[in-house]
């Protein structure tokens, strides 16, 4: 049995289907939400953007009204680490909105912009994720000990547990190493369970537009 | 609102184009409702940048086949299965001797790749391997090897579907 055989029968019978759309079927499609992933990934970006906005607006309320010194620059200095983390999202929340003039591009294009767009994604996200953690420490470390006032809120929790300096140090390298290594490996996994899979579809797709020129 | 009513108006006219890449991507109903509304939305979106330098019809055919190559579905239903009984039914005054060759031959290009599935959907279309290619984003010469070589597959697939029949 051969293609070429059936081509016209097969073009004439797959262009049928049981319902037949009116105009107005078709209007009332256009305001339904989309299900790409691509859509999805848009949708969270912009939750990412309203949260960070959230933050943000938050820290520099704590950093401007706190009585305490070392609490003000870390709270201050982190509303401008979420202020550089809100231009990256709304950077890659740019580079998502050209998917759309992008769907009318050849295929291998678009499966190329789309792939490039969530490595990016996938990149910068992580590059801020584990970007955070010795800036968080480093800042903790620092303005803790250059506090002029005590604070105790602290002491109530630090001072029975701990009767040395040198535990209390011991536990912040401790405390710090296992979250470094905790955040590294849970990141890596999180993101490859969201996109890990699609990507390597669309990497297939596009191996398999590979010149085959050769071949002939 | 006018952009709307007249990009309604061309879809409804090749609203057949949407069938098609639906029907050849998604082998249950409700799967390819999702496709249709999602080919649709992208479509939509689309449409500011059609500026009219191709026909319309080959405008929708690389948003179609576009958006089902990267159609991601989250919840599958259950896994595809092309089965004879997929193609899409046709209401029939008397048998037709071809009609099991065509089922057979659906569900052989149902075991096919995304990509080649796109490449079968525009040869059956009639486009030429040049269209085809620049379609496709690969070279004329590309898609003739591509071509010959999931036409021979065809051929052992429904030799095989007969076989087990």
């Amino acid at each position: 049995m051969d293609l070429d055989e059936l081509k016209y029968q097969l073009n004439y019978r797959l262009a049928t289907d049981h319902a037949d759309r009116s105009a107005t079927d078709i209007a009332s499609l256009l305001s339904k939400k989309t299900n790409s992933l691509i859509g999805k990934l848009k949708k969270s970006l912009w939750i990412e953007i309203g949260f960070c906005v959230l933050i943000m607006l938050l820290f520099l309320l704590i950093g401007f009204s706190s009585p305490y010194q070392s609490l003000q620059i870390y709270f201050s200095v982190f509303a401008v680490v979420a202020l550089l983390f809100l231009i990256i999202l709304v950077y890659l929340l740019r580079r998502t909105s050209q998917i759309s003039s992008n769907i009318q591009m050849p295929v291998k294009t678009n499966l190329k912009t789309i792939v490039s767009i969530i490595e990016e994604f996938m990149k910068r996200y992580f590059q801020f994720t584990m970007a955070l953690i010795p800036i968080c420490f480093i800042f903790s470390f620092l303005l803790g000990y250059n506090e002029p006032r005590q604070i105790p809120e602290l002491d109530k929790i630090v001072l029975p547990i701990f009767s040395a300096r040198w535990q209390v140090l011991l536990f912040a390298f401790l405390y710090m190493g296992l979250l470094t290594v905790g955040v590294y490996y849970f990141t890596k996994w999180y993101l490859r369970k969201l996109y890990g899979n699609y990507i390597e579809q669309l990497k297939q797709c596009i191996r398999e537009l590979g010149d085959e020129e050769t071949a002939i | 609102m006018a952009a709307s009513s007249e990009f309604i108006t061309l879809l409804n006219q090749h609203q057949k184009i949407l069938y098609k890449v639906c029907n050849l991507y998604m082998d249950q109903h409700a799967d390819r409702e999702d496709l249709f509304q999602e080919i649709t939305l992208q479509a939509w979106k689309a449409y500011a940048n059609f500026r009219g330098d191709a026909k319309f019809s080959t405008w929708l055919y690389r948003v179609a086949l576009n958006t089902a190559i990267t159609f991601f579905r989250k919840e599958k239903r259950k896994p595809d299965i092309y089965t004879t009984d997929s193609l899409p039914d046709q209401p029939m005054d008397q048998p037709d001797p071809i009609e099991e060759q065509l089922k057979i031959m659906y569900a052989a290009i149902g075991q096919l790749s995304k990509i080649d599935k796109a490449l079968v959907m525009l040869y059956l279309e009639d486009y030429n391997y040049q269209e085809i290619g620049e379609m496709m984003g690969i070279t004329a010469n590309n898609v003739a090897v591509k071509m010959n070589r999931i036409k021979t597959k065809l051929k052992e697939e429904t030799k095989n579907q007969v076989a087990n029949q």
